[in-house]
C-alpha cells in the first residue's frame, strides 16, 4: 500500500498535471497546418496510466475528451503492454479498435522512467483528407473500406527509428501530403513534450507518489460527480427524438431513444430503442464517440464550468459513475464492416436527450432544445497545378434558453467548441468566397421567458469547379421548448448560382460528392433553440431589445410574448406600451 | 530636470518625483502614496503631485514631465461603461461582433455566459450594414460603395445620439478606400462624434479581430479624451505646467493626443509600468534576464524579460475581459493570487487558495474588518513573516489572533492539522499555483529559468521569492529598493514608442522583384507615418530607433512568430535573414523547426522608439558589513517552510549600505514590503540599494 499523498502535495502535482495537458494541447494547434486543427482546434491531448486511465486531459474540444482510453485499449489488442520501447511512436484510427472515428487520429508514445513503462502521453486531432471515398468527408458509402487509410496500431517510429515505408504509404494515400505531414509533426512534438514533462514530474515528486496522487486526484473528479448524482431521485428517465435519415434512404426518420437510470450516486445511460445501424456511413463508433458523449452530458450538467468555482481535474474520475449501453447492430454501436465515420448529429442528440430527459428534476441545470447538430461542410477542388485543396468547415448553431439566460446565439453547443475560420484568411488562401455570414433572422427563436439563440446563416461561393460533401441533420424535429418555452426552428440549406439567384434548390441537410460549379453558393441555415419558460413572463424590455436589434418582429412580440410596442421617433422606432401590454398578458392568463 | 511617475493602482496612487540638477551636483528622489479615487483617477493623481511637491519643496509649476500609467480606459471595458457605438459594415456581415470566432468561453458548461453577445461594444441595432464589396486577393472593387446608404445610417445615428462611430468593412486590409470614403461621410454628419475604422486603428487580416479593436477604440475613446482633457485642466489648475505623457500596453509612452487617437493602445497601461520597472532593476542588478512577479492582493502579474527586452504577447492571445485587441502588449499574465487570497476546503474535501479573494474589503481576517476566512497574509502573519508593527510602517493596524483563529477554524481544525502546518499549507499552494503560472509564462514558451533571476514586487512580492525561486529553478531572486512602488519608477524608465503594422501575406521563399518592392514601400510608408508622428513629439531625427519585424509562419499554420527584418530593403539577397530568425523563433517556440517548408509573411510591423531621459538612483553609501548590527530592530520568532520556528532578527531596510551581506533567516523590512531571508539564504544589497538574495554555498 502506498502512502497516502498529504492534500498539500496533492494539490501541487494535480497543478502540474492539468499544466502539462494544456501545454501539449498548445503546441499541437499552434504548430498544425489545416485550419480545422489550427483555428477549429479540433484535438484532444494527455496523458495516460499503464492501465489506460486518462490522468489529464487539455481543455480543447469536448468531443476529444475522454475519447483516448478507447484508443489505447484498442491499440493494445495489437501491441501488448509489454511491446512498448522506449523511443516508440504509434499512429491510430482504427474505428472498431476504439477509434472516435477515423480522421481523428491519434499518436500515442510510451511514457518510460528508470526503466519501467509508467503510461502514455497520446493526443488525436482531426485530419482533413484520409484519402477517403470523397474529399474531406463521406455520407454515402458502402462500408468502413470507403473511410480511408485505417491503421490500427502501427508504429511510426520504433525504439527512435523512424518508419520510412509507413510515412510513405501516408503521404501517397491523402488527397493532401502536406497538410497531413505538418499536423502529424505537430502531434509528434505534443506528445514528446508530454513524455518529457511526465519525466520530469516522476523525477521531481518520486513515482510512487505521483501515481497515488493520480489515484487520489481521480477519486477525487469521480467523488465530485457522484455527489451531483446523488442529488438527483432515483429513477428512469427517458425522452425520444429522431434524426432526419441515414444520407441514402430519403424520408426514412431514424428514431432516438435515450433511458437515463438515475441509481443512488451512479447512472447508466441506456439507448436502447434507438435506430438499428444505417447502410451509410451515419453511424457511431460505441466506445471512442457513443460513451463519450455520455460523460460529457454529466460533467457539463452536474459539474457545470460556469457556475461551479471549483477546478474539477479532468481525468478519469469523471467517466466512472457513468455506465453507458447502446445495443450492439443499433447506430449507437455498429457492427463491422458498416462505415461508422459521420457521427456527430447523432451524438449531439444523445447530450440534447439526456438533458431533456431529466430536466423536471434538474431544471435549474437543464436547458430548453439545444440545436444539438453539427455542419461539417468538405469544399473541395483540383488547383490547376493538379494539387488538391481541401477546407473542411464547421458551421455553428444555437443553443437553448436556459433557467436564468437566453441561450447563446450562433455559438459551437454541446460536444463541439471549435473556432471559426476568419474569412478573410480563406479568401486569400481558397477559391472560395463567403457572402453571407450573419445571424439567422428568416425565424425567431424559440420564444421562452428566456428565449432559445438564434442560429446563423452561412454562404460560401465556389469560385472554381470542385465537389462538396455535407454532413448535417435536423430539417425534421425542431429543438424543443420547456416549461412553457415554444419550440425553435429547424435548420434548412440552399443552393443557387450566383448567375440565377432567384432558383433557389433546398437541400436535404446530408449530401455527399456533389460536384459545384463557379458561382454556385452553398448557403446553410442552423436550427435555433427552444425557449425555456412562458414567454408571457418575459422581461417587457428585454422583449423590446429583441424588436430593435432584430431577432424578432413586432408581430412576434406581440403574438407570442404579448407585448405591445407603439411607434416612437426616437432614431429607434418602438417603445413598450405597458399598460396594453399589462392587459394583453392578464387577458391570456397564465397557461 | 524634475520629473513625476504617477501609477494608478487599485487602492493606492503611486508617486515618485525625480530631480536632477546639473552634473555633480545632488539629486533628489522622493515617493509618496495617496488613496486612489475610482469615481475619477485624476483627482487622486493631482493630489499625489501636489503633495509630492510640498515633500520635495518644489512648487508644481517647477515640474518638467508627468508619466502617467492609468486603469481607466481598462476599468471602462470592464465595468461596461464605454460610449454608445454605431458601426457601419459590409452587407451580408453585420454579426461578426456578435458570432466572434464562434467558440464558447466554456467547454463544460451549459450555463455559461457569452461576453461579446450579453454585453456587446456595439449592439445589434447600431450595427448597420451598407452595399459594397473589396475581393481579395488583390482588393479589386467588386461593388461599389454605396455612399447614400452610408449617409443614411450616418443620419441615423446622429438622431439617435450616438457618441462614436466604426466603419468595418471585409478585406479593408487590401484595399481601405471604401472604409476612408465613408469615415468621411460619417464626419461630415456627425461632427462631434469619435470616428475610426477598422484599417487605420489595425492595418490586418481576419476581421473578426480587426473589428473588435476597432469597436473597442470607439467604445473607450469618447471617455478617454474627456479623462485625458480633464487630467491636463486640473494640473494646469494646480498650476502644473509640465508635459504629459502617458504609458502604453506595448511598454512604450505615448503623448495626449496619441493616447486620446488610440485609446485602444492603453489597456495594459496599468501593469506595463511595473514590467519596465523590473527590466530597469534588472539592468542595476547586472542581470538581463528577469521573470517578474507583481503581486497585489487579488491577483499576481507575470512578465518575462530576456536579453534585456520586454516579451511582447502573440497578437492572436492579446484579449482584454474576453474581447480581442490586436495591439502590441507586453506578454503579462494575470493569475488570481495575492495576498488576499482565501484558503479554503471545498465541498469534496479539497484543499483550495483562490482565485476568490476578500479584496481590500473586508480584507484579510487579521484586519478586523469582518473578514473571518483565512487568507495568504493570514498565513505569513501566523508564521511571524508579516510583523503587525511593520505592516505598512505600522499605519494599518492588524490583530494576529484573527489570522489564528481564522486558521484554525476554516483549515487547521476540519483537517486536523496544527494552525502552523496548515499555514505552512496555504502558502505552499498559493506558491505552486503562482509557479505554474509563471512556467506557462516561461518553460511553455521556450525559457529556461534557470537563466532567469526572479523579481517579486509589489507589497507581498519579496515575501514570496525565495520560494518561487526554488519552485521555478531559478538563478537567484532580486528584492527592488521599493517594492511597493516600483510601478511608479518604472514610468520614469521608459521609452517613446509606437507601432505602425501592414497586411502582406507574401511568401518569402518564392517572392520575385516586384513584390519586394511593394514589401519595401509598404514598409517606407509604414517609416513615413513614424517619421511624422515623432517629429510631431518633437524627437530629432538623430534620437529615432526604427525596428522591422516580420510576423511569419510557414505557408499553410494559422499562427505567426515575430522574425527580424534587415535594416536595408529587403530582396532576394537577403530574405534568408528573415526566415532564419523565424526559424529560430519556431526552435524556441516549439522546440521544432521545419528547414524544408516555405516561410509567410504576414504583417509587417514598424516598432519607432526614441529614448528619454532615464531615472537615475543614487549610489549608497558603501558599508560591507555582514549581518550588520546597528540595522537590526529586535528578534523574533519566524516559521520557515521548514516548519521550525526560528529567532529571526528583523533589519531595516534603510539602514543597511551598499556591499552589505545579510544572511538568513532574517527578514529585511521597509515602509512598503519585507523581505523573506530563509535559512540558508544570503541578501546582498546592491550600489543603489537593490538586494541580491541567493542560496549561500
Amino acid at each position: 500500500m502506498t502512502r497516502e499523498v498529504d492534500p498539500i502535495t496533492l494539490q501541487v502535482i494535480g497543478g502540474a498535471l492539468h499544466a502539462i495537458a494544456e501545454q501539449m494541447g498548445n503546441v499541437l494547434y499552434r504548430m498544425s497546418y489545416s485550419s480545422i486543427i489550427r483555428e477549429s482546434q479540433d484535438l484532444g491531448a494527455g496523458l495516460f496510466d499503464k492501465d489506460f486511465n486518462t490522468l489529464c486531459e487539455s481543455d480543447s474540444t469536448p468531443m476529444h475528451i475522454g475519447s483516448l482510453p478507447g484508443y489505447l485499449r484498442g491499440i493494445a489488442r495489437t501491441i501488448p503492454i509489454d511491446g512498448w520501447q522506449p523511443g516508440d511512436c504509434v499512429i491510430h484510427n482504427h474505428p472498431y479498435a476504439g477509434a472516435s472515428h477515423s480522421p481523428d487520429i491519434a499518436i500515442v508514445m510510451p511514457v518510460f522512467f528508470e526503466g519501467e513503462l509508467i503510461g502514455f502521453s497520446a493526443n488525436t486531432a482531426h485530419h482533413v483528407d484520409i484519402g477517403a471515398a470523397t474529399p474531406g468527408l463521406i455520407i454515402d458509402v458502402p462500408d468502413m473500406y470507403a473511410e480511408g487509410m485505417l491503421m490500427d496500431g502501427l508504429k511510426l517510429f520504433e525504439a527512435g527509428k523512424r518508419n520510412e515505408a509507413l510515412w510513405k504509404f501516408i503521404f501517397d494515400n491523402t488527397r493532401v501530403p502536406s497538410l497531413v505531414k505538418g499536423d502529424l509533426e505537430a502531434q509528434i512534438a505534443s506528445a514528446e513534450l508530454g513524455v518529457r514533462r511526465f519525466q520530469e514530474l516522476l523525477a521531481t515528486y518520486g513515482k510512487d507518489q505521483v501515481i497515488q496522487a493520480t489515484r487520489q486526484l481521480m477519486d477525487y473528479t469521480e467523488s465530485m460527480l457522484r455527489r451531483e448524482i446523488a442529488k438527483i431521485p432515483d429513477g428512469d428517465y427517458t425522452a425520444e427524438g429522431f434524426l432526419d435519415d441515414d444520407g441514402r434512404n430519403r424520408g426514412k426518420h431514424l428514431p432516438i431513444k435515450v433511458t437515463v437510470r438515475v441509481r443512488g450516486d451512479g447512472v447508466e445511460v441506456d439507448l436502447t430503442g434507438s435506430s438499428d445501424q444505417v447502410p451509410t456511413a451515419f453511424n457511431v463508433p460505441f466506445e471512442g464517440s457513443t460513451n463519450v458523449a455520455c460523460f460529457f452530458a454529466f460533467r457539463a450538467l452536474l459539474l457545470d464550468t460556469y457556475t461551479h468555482e471549483e477546478h474539477i481535474p479532468q481525468n478519469e474520475g469523471s467517466f466512472r459513475p457513468v455506465k453507458v449501453t447502446a445495443p450492439l447492430g443499433s447506430i449507437y454501436n455498429p457492427i463491422a464492416p458498416v462505415a461508422a465515420e459521420a457521427r456527430f448529429c447523432q451524438i449531439q442528440r444523445v447530450v440534447d436527450l439526456i438533458i431533456k430527459a431529466l430536466a423536471p428534476v434538474i431544471p435549474e441545470k437543464a436547458t430548453a432544445g439545444n440545436a444539438a447538430t453539427l455542419s461539417f461542410a468538405a469544399f473541395s477542388g483540383v488547383r490547376p497545378s493538379g494539387d488538391y485543396w481541401v477546407f473542411l468547415e464547421v458551421n455553428e448553431a444555437a443553443m437553448g434558453g436556459r433557467p436564468t439566460s437566453d441561450g447563446p446565439d450562433t455559438v459551437e453547443e454541446l460536444m463541439r467548441n471549435t473556432r471559426n475560420n476568419p474569412l478573410e484568411d480563406l479568401g486569400m488562401h481558397l477559391p472560395l468566397i463567403c457572402d453571407r455570414y450573419e445571424v439567422r433572422d428568416d425565424v425567431a427563436p424559440g420564444a421562452g421567458k428566456f428565449r432559445g439563440g438564434a442560429g446563423v446563416v452561412k454562404a460560401q461561393r465556389y469560385l472554381t469547379p470542385g465537389f462538396m460533401t455535407h454532413e448535417s441533420d435536423r430539417h425534421d424535429d425542431a429543438p424543443w421548448g420547456v416549461f412553457g418555452g415554444k419550440e425553435g426552428a429547424v435548420g434548412k440549406l440552399e443552393i443557387y448560382n450566383v448567375a440565377r439567384p432567384d432558383e433557389i434548390a433546398s437541400e436535404p441537410a446530408k449530401f455527399s460528392g456533389r460536384r459545384t460549379q463557379p458561382g454556385d453558393v452553398v448557403a446553410y441555415f442552423s436550427p435555433s433553440g427552444g425557449g425555456y419558460g412562458d414567454p408571457l413572463e418575459r422581461d417587457p424590455a428585454k422583449v423590446l431589445d429583441d424588436v430593435l436589434d432584430g431577432f424578432i418582429t413586432v408581430q412576434h412580440a406581440l403574438d407570442d410574448y404579448g407585448v405591445v410596442l407603439d411607434e416612437v421617433d426616437d432614431g429607434y422606432g418602438w417603445q413598450v406600451n405597458a399598460g396594453a401590454t399589462e392587459a394583453r398578458r392578464a387577458g391570456r392568463g397564465a397557461p | 530636470m524634475i520629473r513625476v511617475g504617477v501609477d494608478v493602482g487599485g487602492t493606492f496612487t503611486d508617486v515618485v518625483l525625480e530631480r536632477t540638477r546639473a552634473a555633480g551636483e545632488d539629486q533628489q528622489i522622493v515617493v509618496h502614496k495617496v488613496p486612489s479615487t475610482p469615481h475619477d483617477q485624476s483627482e487622486g493623481v493631482v493630489k499625489g503631485v501636489v503633495e509630492i511637491c510640498q515633500m520635495a519643496g518644489i512648487a508644481p509649476g517647477e515640474i518638467d514631465m508627468v508619466f502617467h500609467g492609468t486603469t481607466v480606459a481598462t476599468n471602462m471595458v470592464i465595468e461596461r461603461k464605454g460610449a454608445e457605438v454605431g458601426m457601419i459594415t459590409t452587407r451580408g456581415f453585420r454579426d461578426i461582433l456578435h458570432m466572434a470566432r464562434h467558440k464558447r468561453p466554456h467547454n463544460f458548461s451549459l450555463q455559461f455566459d457569452v461576453p461579446w453577445q450579453s454585453k456587446p461594444l456595439v449592439k445589434r441595432r447600431n450595427r448597420l450594414p451598407v452595399t459594397e464589396r473589396i475581393m481579395p486577393p488583390d482588393g479589386r472593387v467588386e461593388v461599389p460603395l454605396d455612399t447614400d446608404e452610408v449617409k443614411a445610417a450616418a443620419e441615423l445615428f446622429a438622431k439617435r445620439g450616438l457618441d462614436a462611430v466604426i466603419v468595418g468593412f471585409l478585406f479593408a486590409f487590401l484595399n481601405d478606400e471604401h472604409e476612408q470614403k465613408a469615415k468621411e461621410i460619417v464626419e461630415a454628419a456627425m461632427p462631434d462624434a469619435y470616428v475610426c475604422c477598422s484599417s487605420e486603428i489595425v492595418n490586418v487580416i481576419r476581421e473578426y479581430e480587426r473589428f473588435s479593436t476597432c469597436a473597442m477604440n470607439a467604445y473607450i475613446g469618447p471617455m478617454t479624451a474627456r479623462y485625458m482633457r480633464q487630467l491636463e485642466g486640473r494640473l494646469r489648475e494646480a498650476g502644473v505646467r509640465a508635459v504629459v505623457r502617458i504609458m502604453q500596453s506595448n511598454g512604450g509612452i505615448s503623448t495626449v493626443e496619441n493616447a486620446i487617437q488610440r485609446p485602444v493602445g492603453l489597456l495594459l497601461s496599468g501593469p506595463a509600468g511595473g514590467v519596465i520597472g523590473g527590466r530597469w532593476t534588472g539592468e542595476h542588478a547586472g542581470t538581463q534576464n528577469v521573470i517578474t512577479i507583481d503581486i497585489g492582493g487579488t491577483s499576481a502579474d507575470i512578465s518575462v524579460i530576456q536579453d534585456g527586452e520586454l516579451r511582447i504577447k502573440n497578437p492572436r492571445d492579446t484579449e482584454v475581459a474576453s474581447l480581442p485587441v490586436l495591439v502590441p502588449m507586453i506578454d503579462i499574465d494575470a493569475i488570481g493570487a495575492g495576498g488576499g487570497s482565501i484558503a479554503y476546503l471545498d465541498p469534496g474535501g479539497a484543499f483550495r487558495v483562490g482565485p476568490r479573494s476578500a479584496g481590500a474589503d473586508p480584507g484579510p481576517a487579521c484586519y478586523g474588518k469582518g473578514g473571518d476566512e483565512p487568507t495568504v497574509t493570514d498565513a505569513q502573519v501566523v508564521l511571524g513573516r508579516l510583523d503587525p508593527e511593520q505592516f505598512l510602517g505600522g499605519d494599518l493596524a492588524i490583530d494576529p489572533a484573527l489570522s489564528e483563529r481564522a486558521i484554525a477554524t476554516h483549515i487547521a481544525g476540519p483537517m486536523g492539522l496544527s494552525v502552523t502546518d496548515a499555514a505552512l499549507g496555504i502558502l505552499r499552494i498559493i506558491n505552486n499555483n503562482m509557479a505554474l503560472a509563471i512556467n506557462n509564462n516561461s518553460v511553455a514558451k521556450g525559457i529556461d529559468p534557470r537563466n532567469f533571476s526572479l523579481m517579486g514586487f509589489g507589497g507581498a512580492g519579496p515575501l514570496h521569492g525565495t520560494a518561487l525561486a526554488e519552485l521555478i529553478s531559478a538563478r537567484d531572486v532580486i528584492s527592488p529598493l521599493q517594492p511597493g512602488i516600483t510601478a511608479a519608477m518604472g514610468l520614469l524608465v521608459t521609452d517613446l514608442q509606437y507601432e505602425y503594422t501592414h497586411s502582406v501575406l507574401l511568401v518569402l521563399n518564392q517572392a520575385g522583384e516586384a513584390e519586394f518592392e511593394a514589401l519595401n514601400a509598404a514598409m517606407d510608408e509604414l517609416r513615413a507615418q513614424a517619421d511624422a508622428q515623432l517629429e510631431a513629439d518633437g524627437i530629432p531625427p538623430g534620437a529615432r530607433r526604427f525596428r522591422k519585424v516580420a510576423e511569419c509562419r510557414y505557408l499553410g499554420q494559422g499562427f505567426e512568430l515575430r522574425a527580424d527584418m534587415p535594416e536595408g530593403p529587403l530582396g532576394k539577397d537577403n530574405v534568408q535573414e528573415v526566415i532564419k530568425s523565424f526559424f529560430d523563433a519556431h526552435q524556441q517556440v516549439y522546440g521544432h523547426a521545419f528547414e524544408d517548408q516555405l516561410t509567410e509573411a504576414v504583417t509587417l510591423r514598424l516598432i519607432a522608439t526614441a529614448e528619454v531621459d532615464m531615472l537615475r538612483l543614487p549610489d549608497l553609501a558603501q558599508g560591507g558589513r555582514t549581518d550588520p548590527e546597528d540595522a537590526v530592530l529586535y528578534v523574533r520568532d519566524t516559521v520557515f517552510d521548514d516548519g521550525e520556528a526560528r529567532p529571526t532578527p528583523r533589519y531595516r531596510r534603510d539602514r543597511l549600505l551598499a556591499g552589505d551581506r545579510v544572511t538568513g533567516p532574517a527578514l529585511i523590512v521597509q515602509h512598503n514590503s519585507t523581505t523573506l531571508l530563509p535559512p540558508g539564504y544570503a541578501a546582498e544589497v546592491l550600489g543603489h540599494g537593490d538586494m541580491r538574495v541567493a542560496k549561500q554555498g
